[in-house]
């Protein structure tokens, strides 16, 4: 019972790499998510802690065991993939006994473990159906209730929530933290909805290009981005970035206009030049600071979002009132005291 | 106005089109129907022009046919077909398999090899396979015979399955490799099961061909594992043509055929378009 942890792994294809020296620690019992756009190596990185792809350098440790060549089966994982993978010719409880029966689990075994993880998920109705008589939402049950009923060391989920439609998404998404939280088992999951891996991850990986971006708790990446990429990446609406001049005693864009810069640490005099970044969130309209001209009204009813700009530069706002605010206008932001980014504009990599 | 013109229009284009269909069947059956009407006709209305127009159906073509050796030539047949088309599944499915998923340089070739050993034309083979089976007494034997359709079916199986296997989703065998199923017991209990209308679609064509053959069975064989279509053309000889046999020998080689496309018309259409469309 140690977690997943994987050490300087590497994934080449011929000469291409794809993943690049990745570690990541996985405590035991944590739920953690990858997250990142597509063809970051996410999947890959799973499939191979999965066992359905060969490692090319480095280690992966299940359960204090090096499994780089165990074959997947003895690898005490379960995974439930994005498409369900169910057998078609089997009802849903040969579906979730199928591990068991293989393993030569007694009969009577098997049953009550199908009834157990069907009791859980609500599946105690369907047992005796075909998968393509059941709906999406279930078909994703089924498909968790197989990987329950083998309680394994490790539950890997490959984009479990994208072939849901909005509603359904939100669901089993409560659904799926909702049984983390009673089952306690060591979870990864890969995801590129960001939202889906801040509202159930204890630990966020973001991944960009077969390397980490990130690693961290999902406030403390909200909080707190390494760098541009993570900083755009979390949080949706996603953050405004205004390139800006710092020389030691104020921040100004590009246009001349000066940025609040309390509790920045502004370094030497020489002109150095950063992206400053403020979340959407963080912005409200107040009868001074930074000058902008409205261009779009988004009412969604609980808040309203404002596209603006600020010099040249487009910026969303995010504000609770109900603004009678129409495209032209000219409007002052304010920033919330502390809650600016400064990232170095050649790395990308945060200052503060 | 218009609309109404316009629905005229597309009534007499769908018009001629059927009319072209039906005129289009016409020809292409009629002969089937005349060979069928044949093979009920007393042998003196055959060659009667109109006046055998209208006869008194007689199964005596039928009867005389039985009584003679065309019945163990219609077993030969069935045997020969059938054998050849059961090994050629049972060998090749898995090579198709193994093909789909094996991650192999010149995997490409290979495929296309063994389909060029489908496309050769039958006659480059006739005489090596002739020579070879007289030196090994396999001429006019029924394993002969099995043993030519077996490897012309096999290159047909292997290509349609290894088709229907990429066309497949992994995730499944995925799945089941995860859930502690080895890659044999995955083919065996997971794909297989999965690939029911494609094997029946692979084994009516394998058998048809098979059924079908005229030429291996007319060279390689004389008397003991003759097959139907084989002994039909023997009714033509020096006594004269027995054209009445040959019309109902005729119409029993199409019986099986006819039967099978009918029957399985549902799998055919899904086997060949498996994969077309996503699911």
């Amino acid at each position: 019972m140690n977690g997943v942890r994987i050490e300087g792994v590497r994934k080449t294809y011929g000469s291409v790499d794809v993943i690049h020296g990745v570690s990541i620690d996985i405590e035991d019992g944590e739920f953690v998510t990858l997250v990142g756009p597509s063809g970051c190596g996410k999947s890959t990185l799973l499939r191979m802690i999965a066992g359905l792809e060969t490692i090319s350098d480095g280690t992966i440790n299940i359960a204090g065991r090096v499994v780089n060549d165990v074959a997947p089966k003895d690898r005490d994982i379960a995974m439930v993939f994005q498409n369900y993978a169910l057998y078609p010719h089997m009802t849903v409880a040969q579906n979730m006994g199928f591990s068991l029966k293989l393993r030569g689990v007694d009969g009577m075994k098997i049953k009550s473990a199908v009834d157990a993880a069907a009791d859980i998920l609500d599946l105690s109705k369907l047992l005796e159906r075909y998968p393509k008589q059941l709906s999406g939402g279930q078909r994703q049950r089924v498909a968790m209730g197989r990987a329950i009923v083998r309680d394994p060391e490790v539950f890997l989920f490959d984009e479990p929530l994208s072939n849901l439609d909005a509603k359904l998404r939100v669901q089993m998404r409560s659904e799926i933290k909702g049984l983390h939280q009673r089952l306690r088992t060591t979870t990864v999951y890969v995801t590129h909805d960001q939202i889906e891996a801040m509202t159930m991850a204890d630990k966020i990986v973001v991944m960009r290009d077969g390397r980490v971006e990130q690693v961290g708790k999902p406030l403390d990446l909200y909080d707190r981005p390494a760098n541009l990429f993570v900083a755009g990446f979390i949080g949706s609406p996603s953050m405004n970035f205004l390139p800006a001049t710092i020389d030691g005693r104020s921040v100004r864009t590009a246009d001349g206009i000066e940025l609040p810069a309390d509790d920045l640490p502004l370094g030497g005099d020489a002109p150095r030049k950063v992206v400053y970044g403020i979340r959407p969130e963080h912005l409200t309209i107040g009868a001074d600071g930074i000058p902008a001209t409205v261009t779009l009204v988004e009412p969604t009813g609980a808040e309203t979002v404002l596209l603006l700009t600020v010099g040249k530069e487009a910026v969303t706002a995010v504000v609770k009132d109900r603004l009678a605010l129409s495209p032209g206008d000219r409007v002052f932001l304010q920033i919330r005291k502390g809650a600016q980014h400064v990232f170095d504009a050649g790395s990308g990599v945060r200052l503060d | 106005m218009s609309n109404n013109r316009l629905d005229a229009k597309t009534r007499r284009s769908r018009l001629l089109a059927n009319a072209i269909v039906i005129v289009l069947a016409v020809i292409t059956l009629l002969p089937f129907l005349w060979f069928v009407v044949m093979s009920f006709k007393p042998a003196d209305d055959i060659f009667a022009g109109v006046d055998g127009f209208f006869f008194t159906p007689t199964l005596e073509n039928y009867t005389s046919l039985w009584s003679d050796r065309f019945a163990a030539s219609m077993m030969n047949s069935f045997i020969t077909s059938s054998v050849s088309t059961a090994l050629a599944l049972v060998i090749g499915t898995p090579g198709a398999y193994a093909l789909s998923r094996a991650t192999m340089k010149r995997e490409r070739t290979f495929s296309l090899l063994i389909l060029a050993s489908r496309m050769a034309p039958p006659v480059a083979f006739a005489i090596p396979y002739f020579l070879v089976y007289r030196y090994m007494g396999l001429l006019d034997t029924r394993l002969g015979l099995i043993t030519v359709y077996l490897t012309f079916n096999l290159a047909l199986v292997v290509w349609l399955m290894r088709n229907f296997f990429d066309a497949t989703p992994r995730a499944l065998e995925e799945a089941a490799w995860i859930d502690g199923a080895s890659l044999w017991k995955t083919f065996m209990v997971i794909v297989l099961p999965m690939s029911g209308p494609a094997l029946v679609t692979t084994a009516i064509l394998c058998f048809l061909y098979s059924w079908n053959d005229f030429f291996f069975a007319l060279t390689l064989t004389r008397n003991n594992a003759m097959t139907a279509p084989v002994e039909v053309v023997n009714f033509m000889n020096y006594e004269g043509w027995e054209w009445g046999k040959i019309a109902a020998g005729g119409t029993l080689i199409m019986v099986p055929v006819l039967a099978f496309s009918l029957l399985m018309r549902k799998y055919l259409v899904a086997g060949m378009t498996a994969g077309a469309v996503k699911g």
